[in-house]
């Protein structure tokens, strides 16, 4: 059986459109966009036109496009640069869900760190955050409210347009992590109005070491690393044109297929998650009450370790994540499922996650397999 | 698979014989917080290395967390036996609890049908169909002493494959396969120890209040108090250092007596018997009769030597040595040998 990954979540095979755009700045287009001879003017239009390709993706204006080595970087950006631009101007605190990505969580630490009050909003069971919480943190004036487009980990989508609206109201900055959200749900910055929001290019068939922030007009952050003035001077360095070319196209073309690759998705991961309820006793859909990402599916299962279920898929050729690993390599309870009051001991989460190459095939022989190792797994534990 | 060569050339064997091998390393402990690993959460460079070790031999590797087993079955028994006056053999209690029988377990869940290590040890199917397990072939370096509390009913799955090999066999062996792990030194330290000093993990579980870390009498085996100790929890049979000067004669650890908080002193010439006891036994063959001669180690990289069955009542057996042995201590192992087979052992009362 040829093996079967299902684990889009985490990263995403490259695309061959995205390859081919990529491949000319590898080879004879090698220059550097701040050079104004003709190598750098041409590698500084190719990087323009990716620039503008990201922004057509997300409604945004060409000079609000921010490239950075990826979400994380884009994540640090925002909620770091935003507390060091705002807390000159009397700034006390920073807010986020307390299922942020461990980029925006760092980040806010870090920001703690240095003074500003960090302040964690509390999720339903679902893991969607509780707007009705949100008026308490603004008026505690947040240099910046983050909020996440939707969890990476069970897929739940955050209520962002309220979120947005009444930030806007309060004159506060909005932050959003899009990077799970980003091609799979419309993610559009003229349509809901945040401030700042994160996306990535491995997630979407795109390379890995970049990723963009948007930054709405007018927003002030300071850059977290110094030198001269590319990307308007928040990411100074030279430029990876071969990397932003490759953005560029995926961004392009996961916003041009979002609807009906979405709709695909959804069918493919509804069939799974019903085969699964239905063969693997006393599993629950994490998040299963409210509104997904079509995408995600996260299971808890009962009676079996984490270590053996996620080795033995392993070992059968089907890859999904248990969470996140910490250095050793061993895998941790995760943040958002105890956020949740879903972390139960003896129980398993699992995520499956599926993308673009996924097919009706894999889905059918994983719907096979995943009970059977379950079963064995259960047996032998007991 | 330690990160250390044993480990590394014992996978690398099993590859070169066939099986279809699975690299498992234990995290047993969590290294943040501890001086010097500050910034490596649970980052044993040893899970890199055997990381490493498996992507050279093609083979997946995977980290299990046996935190929890671990720390109750060894560190609090190491804890626990302190505060009792003896000196505990947590290898001993890792490979007959966590090592052994608790990864046996979780890899069976995996679909394994044996489990290997890199002890120096062998096994071999006796003519009655049983599985025996053997002292390694590098008596220098032969590991089978901390092998004698593993459950008789796994014996016949496990695999020592360097245990036919020495040690620099095994080095010699590492290096022609190009593991990066070829060169690293012995590991001797205690492996929840990182400080190398055990008395910085009892003040850290037990509280510096703890009786067994109180000052208290040094006294002689006639009852004369000579001095002051730091706290009997420091103190192990045979030991030397920490006794404080001005004896007219070099005095050494005889005993330690937690009920009295006393430890017991004299001279190095006391520290030789002739008789011990054993309990907590756990036969790998058939447990010995009276007067039967075996051959028993006391400590790792000592010789065995004769002994004799002199009785046994219940979970105790009595043995007499035919020369005396020095700082024979509670707590630590006597493992017992017909020949090269290791039928048992049991901890030295």
């Amino acid at each position: 059986m040829e093996p079967i990954y299902l684990d889009h979540a985490a990263t995403t095979p490259i695309r061959s459109e995205v390859r081919a755009a990529i491949l000319p700045f590898l080879d004879a287009r090698f220059g550097n966009p701040s050079s104004t001879h003709r190598w750098g003017r041409e590698a500084r239009a190719a990087l323009e036109e990716a620039r503008e390709r990201v922004a057509g993706a997300l409604g945004a204006q060409r000079r609000e496009i921010v490239f950075t080595s990826g979400g994380t970087e884009a994540d640090n950006l925002a909620v770091l640069g935003r507390w060091r631009a705002a807390r000159h101007a009397g700034g006390a605190a920073v807010a986020c869900s307390a299922i942020e990505h461990k980029a925006v969580l760092g980040a806010l630490h870090a920001a703690g760190d240095e003074g500003a009050e960090a302040l964690l909003l509390a999720v339903d069971a679902d893991g969607v955050l509780d707007v009705g919480a949100l008026d308490e943190t603004l008026a505690a004036r947040p240099a910046v409210v983050s909020i996440m487009w939707a969890n990476n980990e069970v897929g739940t989508l955050q209520p962002v347009e309220a979120v947005a609206a009444r930030c806007r109201a309060a004159g506060v900055c909005f932050h959003s992590d899009a990077v799970q959200a980003f091609g799979k749900v419309p993610v559009r910055v003229d349509r809901v109005p945040v401030d700042l929001l994160s996306i990535s290019a491995h997630k979407i068939g795109g390379p890995k070491g970049i990723g963009a922030l948007y930054v709405r007009a007018g927003t002030e952050l300071e850059p977290l690393v110094h030198g001269g003035t590319q990307e308007g001077g928040l990411r100074p360095g030279t430029e990876s044109v071969a990397l932003a070319a490759g953005m560029g196209v995926a961004a392009e073309l996961a916003a041009r297929e979002q609807r009906e690759e979405a709709r695909r998705l959804a069918a493919l991961r509804d069939r799974l998650e019903g085969a699964l309820l239905e063969r693997i006793a006393d599993a629950v859909v994490n998040g299963g009450g409210a509104p997904r990402l079509p995408q995600i599916l996260n299971l808890s299962i009962p009676g079996v370790e984490r270590d053996a279920l996620l080795m033995s898929l392993d070992m059968e050729g089907v890859a999904i994540s248990t969470g996140s690993a910490c250095q050793s390599g061993v895998v941790e309870a995760s943040h958002v499922l105890l956020a949740m009051g879903r972390a139960l001991p003896g129980e398993t989460a699992v995520r499956f996650s599926l993308g673009r190459t996924t097919t009706e095939r894999e889905i059918e022989q994983v719907i096979e397999i995943v009970p059977r190792v379950v079963e064995r797994v259960r047996e032998l534990a007991g | 698979m330690s990160g250390g060569v044993d480990s590394s050339v014992a996978a690398a064997l099993l590859v070169e014989r066939g099986y279809d091998v699975v690299g498992a390393t234990m995290k047993t402990f969590c290294y943040s917080g501890t001086p010097g690993h500050a910034r490596s959460c649970c980052g044993l460079d040893g899970i890199q290395d055997a990381r490493r070790v498996c992507d050279r031999l093609g083979i997946p590797h995977y980290v299990f967390d046996m935190e929890e087993a671990f720390t109750r079955d060894v560190i609090d028994d190491f804890v626990a036996e302190y505060v009792a006056g003896r000196t505990p053999n947590p290898c001993v209690r890792c490979n007959s609890n966590t090592k052994i029988p608790d990864l046996l377990r979780k890899g069976r869940a995996l679909g394994a049908e044996l489990i290997a290590t890199g002890h120096y040890a062998r096994t071999a199917p006796g003519t009655d169909g049983r599985t025996r397990l053997l002292r390694g072939v590098d008596e220098a370096k032969d590991q089978s002493y901390f092998l004698w509390g593993v459950p008789a009913e796994v014996v016949p799955y496990l695999l020592f494959p360097v245990g036919e090999l020495t040690k620099p066999e095994v080095r010699a062996r590492a290096r022609a396969q190009g593991l990066s792990t070829a060169e690293k030194p012995e590991s001797q330290e205690i492996c929840f120890v990182p400080t190398g000093d055990y008395t910085d993990l009892l003040e850290q579980r037990l509280g510096a209040a703890h009786p067994a870390l109180q000052p208290g009498r040094l006294v002689t085996p006639a009852g004369e108090v000579v001095g002051e100790h730091a706290g009997y929890g420091r103190y192990t049979v045979g030991q030397r250092k920490g006794l404080g000067g001005g004896f007219p004669r070099p005095l050494y650890v005889l005993g330690v007596r937690p009920g009295s908080n006393e430890v017991v002193v004299g001279d190095e010439a006391l520290l030789e018997r002739r008789e011990l006891a054993l309990s907590d036994l756990n036969w790998l063959d058939e447990p010995p009769a009276a007067g039967e001669r075996l051959l028993l180690r006391i400590r790792h990289r000592a010789g065995r030597v004769p002994a004799t069955v002199v009785g046994g009542e219940g979970d105790v057996l009595r043995l007499e040595l035919d020369t005396p042995l020095r700082a024979i201590t509670p707590g630590q192992s006597g493992a017992l040998y017909r020949d090269d087979v290791l039928i048992g052992g049991g901890r030295i009362r």
